[in-house]
């Protein structure tokens, strides 16, 4: 049992982590938490799905085309829900509009793909039971997603331009760095992380519209327990929120582990706003 | 040092801005020629900041006009300021303190070629060598001075032909305030006209051509620095008795 | 309907004009929904019972997200609470069967306790995170209400509650639904007109300046949760009976949406705008069939366009009289003689006093060993360089931050730290660097807002407009208008505060500090953005104040303003004091100079 519950935690932990990075990235260059990184996500499985098995793509070309997907729907969310209500940033609409738009995409998803869950299609073929791939997969994109995240923002000025306006925007600003750019790039970079977790995940997810919804409220869980913008926090976050209900699941059952986690996110959010991880990421402004 | 509008490098002519509903800035006319060091005086909360912040575009400008060697800036962005060589070194040595000293000039020469940018970081580092010694170094592992040297570096990358500094001085203790200040004796011997918003007004004397006072969003007094009683005439600005005399 | 009514009025009949315009929408529209039956067949009597029962919801759910500002978008969940809530006790498959009359009140009971719970995290957080705690608590409870099979009967769902006659028919169950709609938009109207309402507004649009006048946020949002999760409930109760069979799947998160949206789409602060963003969000499906499936999409489009072209909602487009061009050459002039009528005077008073105040923020000291007397009767006028502590002196007093070390005291009693809800009850009151007026409310219920804790009405007392609860108004709207009068600003009363200048937003200020007929009054850069024409009457305008008796700190720019009107001035440098004394004294002083100009 203890290892079906670190198989299924690790991998469900994994999906719920990317979408908290989804949210991170958004947040880093617009200060904006965004309803629609658990709808990318979903579309990562039903885009996935649509590719590869209803239009029979190869598999490397249907994973292309989610990203490219995914990256516009980001792009789109930048420019429509995002870029008109940054102005007046304190008035919060960035909720109501992201919300508007994340409703929009998971409304499209279940009329055009349907209400039912559909199959995803194998990917690699390799591995079973506990080593099957829909649940290592998850997590081997989690890693290489970090790795990449790590060179972007290590090795490459447009990771460090990345960082330093989300450190100081005003700042950055005042150096003359392509803020609006930067911040479209971002969008289109969450739609690809976003993508990347439902198409990794979409073995154990399915290709289900109503996903969005439910990676919206876990994939926020490790953020609120990571603080906002650390990544880091985000993916410890995620993987201990997936063994945690995993592991209520196993011990106690369905519903309670539904219960044990939104306990947990209220009883964090009350004693720890800025979340368990959050005083590295004070910022001055 | 006389002024003309032909050979003005900025010229700003009846400017106003503000933030939303307040307006700070109640129609200010400004010149500065190429090469010129110019002070900016006044009390707090006289507009000082709105003003530099106007100019580089990260205030909108309400009415008004911002001509730039030779071609209106009137609220272009910062970026487009930026590349037009108008350049704003913002108050408070800001400095991204995540990333090391290198990645904080390379981002000032974000749009430059990549060959290009490392030259430029090099040149804004000779003006430096405290601060090129701790180029690997997160921006936040400096002392405030350095930050602030940092940041000025910053401005430098873009080789401006106006570098407008915020208070370079506020927070450093004398010997570095000297030190930042002197930069700008090196810059106007290149030819980089500089505009100063500086609290110590002995420093900001010695340093600049030429002073602004600006009180309650108005230019009450402009005058060489070579005018002997300058001082008792700033003092009379800022306490409200000179605000008619706006001669030069 | 007498109880919205409550516009403050000299006199009864002028009293039902004012009133008149606001309640005769609601009449018609009642009138509307009594008539329906009489000209419509039983599906569009089912429509209606729809929109009621969702009304007794929202009326409710607006307080929450209208006017508190609280982003909950999880309110089917307290919906479904009700609605299992009503059927299981009437069922009797756990506890023996309740009728359903006294199973209602239960399950509003029920619906209260978790409305708290669910509400809790706001207390804390707004917007996003509040948003997210009741999506994920939508969540939670569809799975159980699925997994809970021994009550709730899990996916194959639970019998909903059955009314006695006369409400056991379509046009019957109507007519109950109705009432409780009608019932429940005069409770959130009262409320919603009442100071705490107003409360509500003022929390969620200047949190700072609420706290300053004693307005206390956490008793005023778990009022209103256990109001909005009773009524949810209870809707949820109805919502059952119209059913008539209820699986988890009737509580789509779709119902949540409409719920939210209608109230955005309606506007926020009002209860007519979301009262038929309901009605049309219940009916729009129905005219076009077509739409039915896309419906929740075209919520989500309306909800976009709300946001980013009309974010006033209906009630703004409704809102005739702010679209009124104000006179663009008005000028503020006050009339400080009046003060005589509302402030009383005042004979010696308590010292207020500082002792070794100190404060940082990090490693930088911004108040560092501070004394200070603010005195009755004088002006005390605090300058100095940016950042030498002078806004930030005020924050200690009004007890936005708590200094690390030293004390403060009025008269012979300690002033707590760090508690700025304590300061209007003492007497102190204040204004803001940048003004902190609510810009969707009028001016006049801006300075009301100064008043909050001269009310002695009870929250309940207020829902059901007794008559405490209009004693109330009429007496703070006499003391408002009475104030503006004083300002200079009485001919704006009734002018959404957003469209007035920067100058008149600085008078509406002092106007709702004066509300408190406060001992001490502390002025945060009063004459900042004024013309000079108008520092002058400030000028006056302090002057007289003081001259009632009142204490005030001034921290102002504007020299000339300082040595002009104050008694005593000190001078901060870099968190301590580097002079004080007369403006005499000031005026000469060296190092005040030198510090000014900059040495």
């Amino acid at each position: 049992m203890l290892a079906s519950i670190l198989a299924s935690g690790l991998a469900a932990g994994a999906i719920y982590a990317l979408v908290g990075v989804t949210y991170n990235t958004m947040f880093s260059t617009s200060r904006v938490m965004s309803f629609t990184a658990g709808q990318l996500a979903m579309l990562g499985g039903v885009f996935g799905s649509m590719f590869t098995l209803k239009l029979g793509l190869p598999i490397i070309v249907g994973f292309v085309l989610t990203l490219v997907c995914c990256a516009i729907i980001g792009i789109i969310t930048e420019f429509v829900a995002v870029r008109p209500v940054l102005k007046s940033l304190d008035q919060h609409l960035y909720v109501l509009s992201t919300l508007a738009v994340a409703l929009m995409i998971q409304q499209v998803a279940a009329i055009k793909w349907g209400t039912e869950p559909q199959p995803f299609p194998r990917l690699v073929g390799f591995g079973e039971a506990i080593l099957d791939e829909k649940f290592w997969l998850p997590v081997a994109a989690c890693a290489v997603t970090i790795l990449c995240l790590e060179y972007l923002y290590r090795r490459t000025l447009v990771g460090r331009a990345f960082l330093a306006i989300a450190e100081d925007n005003f700042a950055a600003r005042a150096l003359g760095l392509p803020e609006r750019n930067l911040r479209v790039a971002s969008y289109a970079l969450a739609g690809v992380i976003g993508g990347v977790a439902g198409y990794s995940g979409g073995q154990l997810l399915l290709a289900f519209f109503a996903n969005g919804g439910l990676l919206n409220f876990y994939g926020f869980v490790p953020v609120a327990l990571g603080g906002l913008g650390n990544n880091r926090g985000a993916i410890v976050g995620g993987l201990a929120l997936g063994l945690f209900q995993q592991a209520a699941n196993f011990l106690v059952g369905g519903i309670f582990s539904s219960v044990a986690v939104f306990t947990l996110f209220i009883v964090v959010l009350l004693a720890a706003p800025q979340g368990l991880f959050g005083a590295a990421t004070a910022r001055r402004v | 040092m006389p002024t003309s509008a032909a050979e003005s490098l900025l010229s700003v002519s009846a400017l106003q801005s503000g933030y939303g509903k307040i307006r700070v800035l109640h129609g200010i006319d400004v010149r500065i020629a190429a090469g010129e060091v110019v002070a900016l005086l006044g009390p707090n909360g006289a507009g000082k900041t709105t003003l530099l912040r106007a100019l580089s575009g990260l205030l909108p400008v309400t009415s008004g006009q911002v001509h730039f060697d030779g071609s209106d800036m009137t609220n272009a962005t910062p970026r487009d300021a930026a590349r037009a060589g108008l350049v704003h070194v913002i108050e408070g040595h800001r400095v991204f303190t995540q990333i090391s000293v290198t990645d904080n000039l390379l981002l000032a020469g974000y749009d430059l070629p990549r060959a290009e940018r490392a030259t430029r970081v090099e040149e804004a580092l000779s003006f430096f060598p405290e601060i090129a010694e701790k180029r690997h170094e997160r921006g936040g592992a400096l002392s405030g001075g350095q930050q602030q040297m940092l940041t000025v570096a910053q401005g430098l990358v873009r080789r401006p032909r106006l570098l407008m500094l915020d208070e370079p001085s506020a927070g450093l203790s004398p010997v570095l305030v000297d030190r930042v200040l002197n930069v700008i004796g090196q810059l106007r011997r290149q030819g980089t006209a500089v505009l100063l918003v500086e609290q110590l007004l002995e420093k900001a004397l010695a340093c600049a051509d030429r002073v602004y006072a600006l009180v309650q969003g108005n230019i009450v007094l402009e005058a060489p620095t070579s005018e002997s009683d300058l001082p008792h005439r700033l003092e009379r600005a800022y306490f409200g008795h000179e605000s008619h005399a706006l001669s030069g | 309907m007498t109880a919205l009514t409550t516009t403050p009025a000299q006199d009864e009949t002028s009293g039902w004009r004012t009133a008149l315009p606001h309640v005769v929408p609601f009449l018609g529209i009642l009138v509307l929904a009594l008539l329906l039956p009489f000209v419509s067949n039983d599906y569009w009597v089912l429509i209606g019972t729809r929109a009621a029962i969702y009304w007794v919801l929202i009326s409710g759910l607006n307080l929450v997200v209208g006017f508190a500002g609280h982003l909950a978008i999880g309110y089917v969940a307290l919906l479904t609470l009700g609605a299992y809530t009503t059927s299981v006790l009437v069922a009797g498959n756990v506890i023996p069967a309740v009728p359903v009359f006294a199973a209602l009140p239960i399950a509003g009971l029920v619906g209260a306790v978790f409305g708290v719970i669910v509400g809790l995290p706001a207390l804390r957080l707004r917007t996003f995170y509040f948003a997210m705690s009741t999506l994920g608590f939508a969540t939670i409870v569809t799975q159980i209400a699925l997994a809970w099979q021994s009550v709730t009967g899990g996916g194959i769902g639970i019998t909903g509650p059955e009314f006695p006659a006369p409400f056991n028919t379509a046009w019957g169950f109507y007519g109950l639904c109705i009432a409780f709609a009608a019932v429940t938009t005069w409770m959130s109207a009262n409320v919603a007109r009442s100071r705490f309402g107003r409360a509500l507004i003022a929390v969620r649009d200047a949190e700072v300046a609420a706290e300053a006048t004693g307005i206390s946020k956490p008793k005023m949002l778990i009022a209103i949760f256990l109001f909005a999760g009773a009524l949810a409930a209870i809707a949820g109760g109805l919502f059952a009976t119209l059913q008539t069979y209820i699986t988890p799947d009737a509580f789509t998160f779709d119902l949540s949406v409409l719920f939210f949206i209608a109230i955005l789409i309606g506007g926020r602060g009002s209860i007519l705008g979301p009262l038929l963003g309901t009605i049309i969000l219940t009916i729009l499906p129905e005219i076009a069939a077509p739409l039915a499936a896309w419906s929740t999409f075209l919520y989500a489009v309306l909800l976009l366009v709300i946001v980013l072209v009309m974010p006033g909602g209906i009630a703004a487009l409704l809102d005739f009289r702010n679209r009124r061009p104000l006179a663009s050459n008005r000028s503020i002039v006050p009339r400080p003689a009046a003060l005589a009528e509302i402030v009383r005077q005042r004979k010696g008073g308590k010292l207020l006093k500082l002792r070794g105040i100190e404060l940082a923020f990090g490693n930088v000291k911004a108040i560092d060993g501070l004394d200070l007397d603010v005195t009755p009767a004088q002006i005390h006028g605090l300058i100095g360089p940016n950042g030498s502590g002078k806004t930030t002196t005020l924050n200690v007093i009004s007890g936005y931050y708590a200094a690390k070390a030293g004390n403060m005291t009025l008269g012979d009693e300690a002033l707590p730290p760090g508690q700025p809800t304590l300061r209007a009850p003492c007497g102190i009151a204040r204004t803001f660097q940048t003004p902190r007026v609510i810009g969707e409310a009028s001016v006049l219920q801006n300075v009301m807002i100064g008043g909050s804790i001269e009310g002695r009405a009870t929250f309940v007392e207020a829902m059901l407009a007794l008559p405490r609860n209009g004693e109330d108004e009429r007496k703070l709207a006499a003391k408002a208008r009475a104030l503006l009068g004083v300002v200079g600003l009485e001919t704006l009363a009734d002018v959404r505060a957003d469209r007035l200048q920067h100058s008149e937003l600085r008078f509406i200020e002092i106007a709702r500090a004066l509300m408190l007929d406060p001992d001490f009054l502390l002025l945060d850069e009063p004459a900042a953005g004024l013309s000079n024409d108008e520092i002058e009457r400030l000028a006056a305008l302090i002057k007289a104040i003081c001259a009632r008796g009142t204490g005030v700190l001034l921290v102002e720019h504007h020299a000339d303003l300082i040595f002009d009107i104050c008694h005593q001035v000190t001078v901060l440098n870099l968190g301590r004091t580097l002079a004080a004394g007369t403006p005499a004294e000031i005026r000469v002083h060296k190092e005040v100079v030198s510090a000014y100009l900059g040495g």
